[in-house]
């Protein structure tokens, strides 16, 4: 006979041998592994919370330090593998799969964990991929999330760094999955509920607060006079002329640059009002100064910002905050609001080849995408009209009739010719090729691809792929601004010439801007302590960033 | 006359020369910003080309100037001789040439013009691609210098630059007969990665900043003695600084020396068991050490003088 409450069986099996350990939903911290031993089950698709910003820190100890003969085999399925414990449960046969999105520090060892075959890869996602992936093939059985506080019922405040646990535990707590939270401190208020106490089984409490990585935050004091270059170029050339409001930057120090050039060369381009007004960005702290000259109208975050809270909760008209004052943040919603909403992703990568792909990934090094591949992508479902996209669908295919011609997003890489430690920009291959090959993989890990890209900038100056009609337009096109690069050097000079009268190439001079402008004294902040002092001592920058 | 190549690009805020960020400026431009207008003569300039002889060895770009620029000029109408380290060329590193030209101003100074020495550091020790070379630079320039000052030469240091003052630079610094130095500023030997690598992340955490500038920033030299002057981050402050260090330099004697002897005496004995920088500030006195760090520097030029009157007597 036929059942069908299978799964809400085995979910309340679950429960009551995680209940042993519990007295109503709190758990001892020195507990935690043994409740993990009751709960998870062999072969167990596990969601273990971490990004690019906070992490399930104690349950991702916890968890390492399971008895391998009692939980074998788990498929990992979870944004960030970030914390030396990630990799842990694979080295020690806790974990065999992994479906994940991005790898920062520990690129270089899940490389070495994948060569050595220690990990079963299902697939290099974007954040949003997985997330629609957990609630379609990919759904956890158990979730181990991370948040701030919890009360007596087990309600959660995950507060300025809430990022992607909604999404999580949406996605488990309704198909019969177990929720275990580790959270700072348990209190009798909460400041506000961000998740409600009945999706949640299990609550314990770390006695310190979950680690939170500040990957967004730039010191002004690193960026370069050529960083600085292409920043001019890209206001003045794609900003300016696209009149782009609405957008998201990527977290190099050239778009840093830009965030610092607003209230300065943009300001005296009179672009005040016309530009950058909307954004799907995490709380940058080199964006305080164009918010505090009035730029900024809304910025809505896929998370927090480390030292930042304080600033937020005082500009409560720029940013998401919840009834208590502080941020809401939500991966989730922001990476839809960058896909659906914006006009333009701007960002930095490693390596651009011949057709425009992009890629972080290097021979020895499998990054992740992160967010970059969804804000960095034309949403092909996008209905609703603007300014920039209708203009630069134009570009793309001018012969069509307007009201049948789709817009395009712009998608614009920006770099140095040649990057740090002098490796260049520009490849005849990407590496990921490379690596695709020697891990057998289906589809080469490719950051953004080349029919997505619409500009290059670079300190030559700017390429506009959309204005090219054929693949050997857009290959010198690329050649055009590669520099010095042996990518640079192989172009046809009749052809790029060609290229640059048609608009399709501008370089410096083309859109009026002199290279000897490019001064670190235009920046509106060139250190953190000018950034602090932009926030009216607001921002507290983390000791690592602290020149006093 | 030397042109100042960083006249071209105009300061694109209308900031003045003398409110320009000291740390933020290249070695020429605190030559030129410092000194009376149109007042430098550069010796040995780049038109030269007096590069390195090592570094073509190594593959590696040189400079003109090699890092080093010294001359001539005036500071309110006072004659000095100036040499300015460039922190952005090989982290101000000291080479066989670059040392050299400061060995040879310090000689200049005593055997030739009897004028106060200026020196504006901003580096990180020694080239290692030049390694003895540049071990040897730093000896003839601390005896070159100790001998200026034995002829009663003053020879003051500014220190507020990105590279800090590290390395040979630290022990040319500690010869000095005044110091000034901003928040900015770094004096010390061994750098932060140097002494975690050799002792490990307990000893000192080199990612640490706030650690790293409480140990060795200018804040801290200044509270313990290492400077007698703690400049604001401008051209303009170190400028009244330098006029001011100049007047007030020690002359180089037995007594000095002794006093000097004393004060580190006492120093160590004060401060030997004190396990971090603000342990320091409160055994000065500071009520809130912490507080320090984040002072802006008004407040903590007044707060140093409460708590440690700089000697000038003793170096």
């Amino acid at each position: 006979m036929t059942t069908w409450d299978n799964a809400q069986r085995l979910r309340e099996s679950r429960k009551r041998a995680g209940a042993l350990y519990a007295r109503g939903k709190r758990v001892e911290k020195k507990d935690a592994t043994a409740l993990l031993e009751a709960v998870i089950q062999p072969g167990d698709r596990v969601c273990l919370e971490g990004d690019n910003q906070k992490q399930a820190d104690l349950l991702a100890v916890a968890l390492a330090a399971v008895n391998k003969e009692k939980i074998h085999d788990l498929h990992m399925v979870q944004s960030g593998v970030v914390l030396p414990e990630h990799l842990d449960l694979f080295e020690l046969g806790i974990a065999k799969r992994l479906d994940y999105a991005y790898s920062g520090p520990q690129s270089q060892r899940i490389a070495k964990l994948l060569f050595g075959g220690k990990i079963e890869l299902g697939a290099v996602h974007t954040y949003l991929e997985l997330f629609a992936r957990y609630y379609v093939d990919l759904t956890p059985q158990v979730a181990l999330i991370a948040a701030v506080s919890a009360d007596r019922e087990g309600n959660l405040y995950t507060g300025p760094n809430t990022e992607d646990t909604p999404a999580i535990v949406e996605a488990t707590a309704f198909k019969d999955g177990i929720v275990i939270a580790q959270v700072n401190e348990i209190v009798d208020k909460l400041p506000r509920v961000d998740i409600p106490g009945d999706w949640v089984d299990f609550v314990i409490e770390s006695g310190k607060p979950f680690y939170v990585e500040p990957l967004f935050t730039r010191d002004p004091g690193a960026i370069t006079e050529t960083q600085i270059l292409t920043a001019m170029l890209a206001i003045k050339g794609i900003y300016a002329p696209y009149g782009v409001q609405r957008l998201n930057h990527g977290i190099g120090f050239n778009t840093a640059a830009i965030e610092l050039l607003l209230p300065t060369y943009a300001e005296r381009l009179g672009l005040k009002g016309k530009i950058a007004s909307h954004w799907a960005l995490n709380p940058h702290p080199t964006l305080i100064p164009a918010i505090e000259s009035g730029w900024v109208k809304q910025v809505h975050s896929f998370g927090s910002e480390v030292g930042m809270d304080d600033y937020i909760r005082a500009r409560p008209d720029v940013f998401f905050t919840g009834p208590d004052g502080s941020l809401r943040s939500n991966r989730a919603f922001s990476q839809v609001a960058g896909l659906y909403a914006c006009d333009m992703f701007i960002g930095s990568t490693l390596q651009i080849d011949l057709q425009g792909n992009s890629s972080t990934v290097t021979a020895d090094r499998v990054a992740g995408f992160g967010g970059a591949p969804n804000m960095g992508s034309d949403a092909r479902g996008r209905r609703h009209p603007s300014q920039p996209w209708l203009q630069a669908g134009k570009e793309a295919d001018p012969d069509s009739p307007a009201a049948l011609r789709r817009g395009r997003k712009l998608v614009v890489q920006i770099g140095e010719t040649f990057g740090d430690k002098n490796v260049p920009l520009f490849v005849e291959h990407l590496d990921a090729l490379k690596l695709a090959t020697k891990l057998d993989l289906d589809l080469a890990p490719v950051m953004v691809y080349g029919d997505d890209v619409t500009h290059i900038v670079t300190e030559e100056g700017i390429a506009n792929l959309l204005l090219c009609r054929n693949n050997d337009e857009r290959e010198h096109a690329i050649r055009g601004v590669a520099g010095y690069t042996n990518v640079g050097r192989g172009r046809d000079k009749k052809l790029v010439q060609q290229l640059r009268e048609r608009g399709v190439i501008r370089r410096p001079e083309d859109l009026g801007i002199d290279p000897l402008d490019a001064d670190r004294r235009l920046l509106a902040a060139r250190s953190i302590k000018d950034l602090v002092r932009w926030s009216g001592d607001l921002y507290a920058p983390p000791s690592k960033f602290r020149n006093w | 006359m030397i042109i100042i190549a960083s006249d071209k690009a105009l300061p694109p805020n209308n900031t003045s020369a003398s409110t320009d960020s000291w740390y933020e400026s290249s070695a020429r431009q605190r030559v030129e910003n410092l000194l009376d207008a149109n007042s430098f003569n550069e010796f040995i300039g780049p038109e030269l080309r007096e590069t390195s002889p090592h570094l073509p060895l190594f593959d590696l770009p040189e400079q003109f100037d090699d890092g080093m620029i010294v001359g001539y000029g005036r500071l309110d109408g006072i004659p000095v001789l100036v040499a300015a380290q460039e922190g952005r060329f090989m982290g101000g590193a000291f080479g066989e040439i670059h040392g050299a030209k400061l060995t040879g101003l310090l000689r200049a100074a005593r055997d030739i013009a009897w004028l106060p020495v200026l020196i504006l550091f901003d580096t990180g020790g020694v080239r290692l691609q030049e390694a003895n070379a540049g071990e040897l630079a730093i000896a003839e320039i601390m005896r070159a210098l100790i001998e200026a000052r034995f002829a009663g030469i003053p020879v003051v240091g500014l220190v507020g630059g990105r590279a800090g003052c590290y390395g040979g630079g630290g022990l040319i610094a500690g010869c000095c007969s005044a110091l000034a130095v901003s928040e900015q500023g770094r004096i010390s030997v061994s750098g932060p990665e140097v002494i975690e690598t050799n002792r490990g992340l307990e000893e000192f955490d080199s990612k640490d900043r706030a650690l790293v500038w409480r140990t060795m920033g200018g804040k801290h030299r200044r509270l313990i003695g290492g400077a007698e002057v703690f400049a604001d981050d401008t051209v303009a402050s170190f400028r009244d600084a330098a006029r001011f260090l100049i007047k007030h330099a020690p002359s180089m004697s037995l007594e000095m020396l002794e006093a000097e002897q004393f004060r580190l005496t006492q120093r160590i004995e004060q401060f030997g068991t004190c396990a971090d920088a603000a342990d320091i500030w409160r055994s000065l006195g500071a009520t809130k050490p912490q507080s320090i760090p984040a002072l802006p520097h008004p407040d903590f030029v007044a707060l140093a003088n409460d708590l440690q009157e700089p000697h000038y007597v003793a170096r």
